[in-house]
């Protein structure tokens, strides 16, 4: 009996201790991971990325919101909002929290089964009870080594969700970027508009007096009409880039009302970031490297654990039988093993698979360290492009084209040109400014894809093609 | 006569006569001293203080070149270079010119002069002088290739011949005609008939003009050499008015004028206030049977023409070529007619995407003369000029006969605005204005226009319109 007591009881708390260890370490908590996210991040987030849970939460953070929407929305104060005010990025969150709890949970020691047998004969006279408790020997042999893969599973949660909110503010740099700049645009394009209406406007006067024939004064009215078409057009696209905007900020219909924009980008930085500030951030601590990283080492982690467990598994167990009968009673009780004999299935198709999920995950952790600084070089060239296309704009497109109009003013004051050509001259200078203006866009998108892929999240960032600043004939000829 | 020498010393004092400092002193010992002027008003006259005696001419915002007498020759020394003319007060052009200016010098010799000019040339390429309207040996007629070799760039050239007729004439590149007389090379000659000719009169004033134009687009100051016809300015001695001096003269005087036409059209130049015979064209001195009495005359383009009056009206008369668009400075020749098209409105509408907007032209072109607002840099304006009574509205081809009592023989300054007797200057009637009577009987007249609608008439037209709308 003693014997029998002794052999019962180390087992059991041996399958106790490891499971309380286990239990404290394996466990995912969401608000480390925001904190970490923070930190990580803290360019993107300011340390302002929260979940809200409870009701009290979720209205401080419409007061934030409501705070944010009373000014004209700057660059950051638009990054703000979507912290405190998207549903987008709560479900972030709350993703990441989901899957880094679920990485925890295969880091735990799977439940050990305990069955109660009560066999009744027929006749009432014998009674078969049956107590049986049993658990995965491998499971706890491997145990250190799940904890290893559960945590790169919870280190890939959170590095995921510094990406995806990282991914996040920069759509919304970019959205409030877009926005801004198809404001801007429509205030030009309006301007353009009331060039060509008083071109059309004054053609046609000049024909009613018999000053202009038809023709004249329809070539005049033709630029009314591409005007106009431009405008519609133009505005249209405002709408589109504001609606995006709401978007990512997840505005809602109270809050769209109080959404005031900028009247125009921010300037250029005195300074564009160099080429080595931008390369050497970061290095190994880039997103996209520890996500490939924690990738490849959960594969050969997993790997080590699925060659043991691919060729048999041990279920050890305690069984405690009494069978009461008429005649007499007995007790039983012992262990048991189960061992799974690999007759068909020797492991060999799990154990390849796995080799290969951890030579794909090794290749993909290279291809990602070859491919982050290619990419970002890329990215930095977008950058620099545009930034040196806006600030050649800036300081010699309009200059030159302000330079053209003045001049044109005075021509115009000596009659050595019409009001026509004056007007059409003002329709090219308020082009360039709006080509101006899609340069500026253009660094901004930039800028934002840049601050991204410098932390390892790599955005879209082109360069588009530049209007050409306009030859320097006169125009309306 | 010692009053010419002192003359002399003065003109070459207001003329800022300095010795070309581009031409070696060996040279210098041989050559006439090159006088440079940098003057651009009217110089006093040259009167001669060796060789034979004649009556010099004025050269309105010009001057004479002065010679030097060796061995009975004539001597005059002419330096083709690149100069910058001022125009016009405010406007200054980059040209080519001799001695400091363009045109270049008066020349002036008495027929039978035997005349030797040295020609220097400091300009970038090669050069000649073409003697327009002279007879001389064919090989000193100047013309590049044809008659002699050209003058290379840094070179000297003599150019020998007798002046052989009495007349005005002129003289100008013969090799890169075209480019150098777009850049304003060109000059006046005048021969003085030696002794009493009973054709050429003696004067009492005697004014010499070579009409030029020039393609400076506003803005700029160097003339474009490619333009064949449409200039855009029109200047007498490389000058447009108001920056053209005015002639001034004694009541009473003889005048004779002297036109020549180097531009690429002609002009009828257009006096006022008297008449005047053509006395003298490029073949020479007219007959007396065949002069008639004008106020115009046209000089056609690379002709001569001398007239003359006596000035026997007082007061300020305008004197001009009679194209019109000649006597206004640069302006758009592409420029709609904004005469009586409605602006109202179109202001603000404007103003709002052209903040200095003004509204220009819409009476007509002399709101030029009435606002003041910039123009581009470096140009002349299209219609200006103030004479007393406001803008003359004027430019280019223009300038004015001053007939003064009381302007000394021989002084050529400006007297000043006329002070008209009382009551002869046209005045602001401020009666009673009658309807004249005719426009009446025009209506009435079957074959002319219908009368404007009447009152009850114009009624039944705008109902239906009204219905319609």
């Amino acid at each position: 009996m003693k014997l029998t007591q002794r052999r019962i009881t180390r087992p059991l708390s041996i399958a106790f201790l490891t499971t309380t260890v286990l239990s404290g370490c394996a466990t995912f908590d969401v608000n480390e991971s925001i904190g970490w996210t923070n930190e990580e991040a803290a360019t993107f987030t300011g340390g302002n990325l929260e979940l809200a849970r409870t009701a009290g939460q979720r209205a401080a953070r419409t007061e934030a919101a409501t705070a944010l929407l009373a000014e004209p929305l700057t660059r950051d104060s638009a990054v703000q909002l979507a912290l405190v005010n998207s549903p987008t990025i709560q479900a972030l969150i709350a993703r990441s929290w989901e899957t880094g709890a679920s990485a925890a949970q295969t880091g735990r020691i799977p439940n050990p089964v305990f069955s109660f047998e009560r066999l009744v004969s027929d006749d009432s006279q014998t009674k078969d009870l049956e107590r049986f408790i049993a658990f995965g020997l491998l499971d706890v042999l491997l145990l250190p080594m799940k904890k290893g893969v559960a945590e790169r599973g919870m280190e890939s949660a959170r590095v995921k969700l510094t990406s995806d909110v990282v991914a996040e503010v920069t759509a919304v740099r970019q959205a409030w970027t877009q926005a801004v700049a198809a404001k801007q645009l429509v205030a030009f394009a309006e301007q353009v508009r009331t060039s060509a209406d008083a071109s059309a406007e004054m053609g046609r006067r000049l024909e009613s007096v018999g000053n202009f024939s038809r023709l004249e004064r329809a070539r005049q009215q033709v630029f009314y009409a591409d005007a106009t078409m431009q405008l519609a057009t133009t505005r249209h696209e405002a709408v589109v880039a504001r609606e995006k905007l709401i978007r990512a900020l997840g505005l809602d219909d109270r809050q769209l009302a109080m959404l005031k924009l900028p009247e125009r980008l921010p300037d250029l930085p005195a300074q564009p970031i160099l080429p080595g500030e931008a390369t050497q951030t970061l290095g190994d601590r880039r997103l996209d490297v520890r996500m490939a990283k924690a990738s490849l080492d959960r594969a050969a982690r997993a790997q080590g654990i699925t060659n043991i467990t691919s060729f048999t598994d041990i279920e050890v167990g305690y069984r405690e039988t009494k069978a009461t009968g008429p005649e007499e009673s007995e007790e039983l009780s012992g262990y048991e093993v189960e061992i799974s004999l690999p007759l068909f299935d020797w492991g060999n198709m799990r154990r390849d698979a796995m080799s290969a999920q951890t030579l794909a995950a090794g290749n993909e952790y290279a291809a990602t360290l070859r491919n982050a600084s290619s990419s970002l070089r890329e990215t930095y060239s977008a950058y620099r492009t545009s930034f040196d296309l806006s600030s050649f704009y800036r300081d010699e497109v309009v200059p030159l084209r302000t330079l053209i109009s003045e001049e044109n003013v005075m021509q115009y004051n000596g009659m050595l040109i019409g009001v026509f050509e004056l007007l059409a001259d003002s329709r090219t200078q308020t082009s360039s400014i709006m080509s101006a203006i899609e340069a500026s866009e253009q660094f901004w998108m930039a800028d934002a894809a840049l601050q991204a892929a410098m932390m390892g999240r790599p955005m879209d960032a082109s360069v588009g093609t530049m209007a050409a600043a306009g030859g320097g004939e006169e125009a309306g000829h | 006569m010692s009053s010419r020498r002192d003359f002399m010393k003065y003109a070459s004092m207001t003329g800022g006569a300095v010795a070309a400092g581009s031409v070696s002193r060996n040279l210098m010992a041989a050559l006439p001293e090159a006088v440079i002027q940098t003057e651009v008003s009217t110089m006093p006259p040259l009167f001669p203080d060796s060789g034979p005696d004649y009556n010099p001419v004025v050269t309105p915002n010009g001057w004479t070149l002065p010679f030097r007498m060796r061995n009975n020759v004539k001597e005059f020394h002419l330096i083709a270079e690149p100069v910058v003319r001022e125009m016009t007060s405010g406007f200054n052009a980059n040209l080519w010119g001799y001695n400091g200016q363009s045109p270049g010098p008066t020349i002036e010799v008495v027929e039978g002069d035997r005349v030797r000019i040295y020609v220097t040339n400091n300009l970038p390429e090669h050069t000649s002088v073409h003697w327009h309207g002279q007879r001389l040996p064919n090989g000193m007629d100047g013309v590049t290739g044809l008659n002699q070799p050209a003058i290379p760039v840094g070179k000297t050239f003599v150019y020998e011949f007798v002046a052989k007729r009495p007349g005005t004439f002129m003289y100008h590149p013969h090799g890169d005609e075209m480019v150098q007389m777009a850049m304003g090379m060109m000059g006046s000659w005048v021969t003085h008939p030696k002794g009493k000719n009973n054709l050429i009169s003696d004067v009492d004033r005697d004014f010499c003009v070579i009409m030029n134009a020039y393609d400076i687009v506003p803005g700029a100051a160097t003339p474009k050499i490619m333009t064949m016809l449409d200039f855009n300015l029109w200047s007498w001695n490389s000058r447009i008015f108001p920056g053209i001096d005015s002639f001034n003269v004694r009541q009473g005087d003889k005048v004779r004028m002297r036109f020549g036409n180097l531009t690429m059209t002609n002009h009828p130049i257009h006096l006022h206030g008297h008449e005047f015979v053509v006395s003298g064209t490029d073949g020479g001195p007219v007959q007396t049977s065949a002069r008639q009495w004008e106020v115009t005359t046209d000089v056609a383009v690379g002709q001569m023409r001398q007239f003359e009056f006596v000035a026997d009206e007082l007061g300020d008369w305008a004197f001009h070529c009679h194209k019109s668009h000649h006597t206004m400075n640069a302006m758009g020749h592409d420029v709609p007619t904004m005469i009586g098209v409605d602006h109202s409105g179109m202001a603000q509408q404007i103003g709002s995407v052209i903040p200095d907007y003004m509204v220009m032209g819409e009476r007509g072109m002399a709101d030029m003369t009435e606002m003041e607002m910039p123009i581009p840099d470096n140009t002349a304006n299209m219609m200006t000029g103030d004479g007393p009574f406001g803008s003359v509205e004027m430019g280019g081809m223009f300038s004015m006969l001053k007939v003064r009592a009381d302007q000394p023989r021989g002084d050529y300054t400006d007297p000043g605005w006329y002070e008209h007797p009382p009551g002869t200057v046209a005045w602001e009637y401020t009666g009673e204005l009658d309807q004249p009577e005719r426009f009446k009987s025009e209506v009435s007249s079957s074959n002319m226009a219908p009368a404007p609608p009447t009152e009850s008439v114009e009624i039944d037209v705008r109902k239906p319109r009204r219905r319609l709308g």
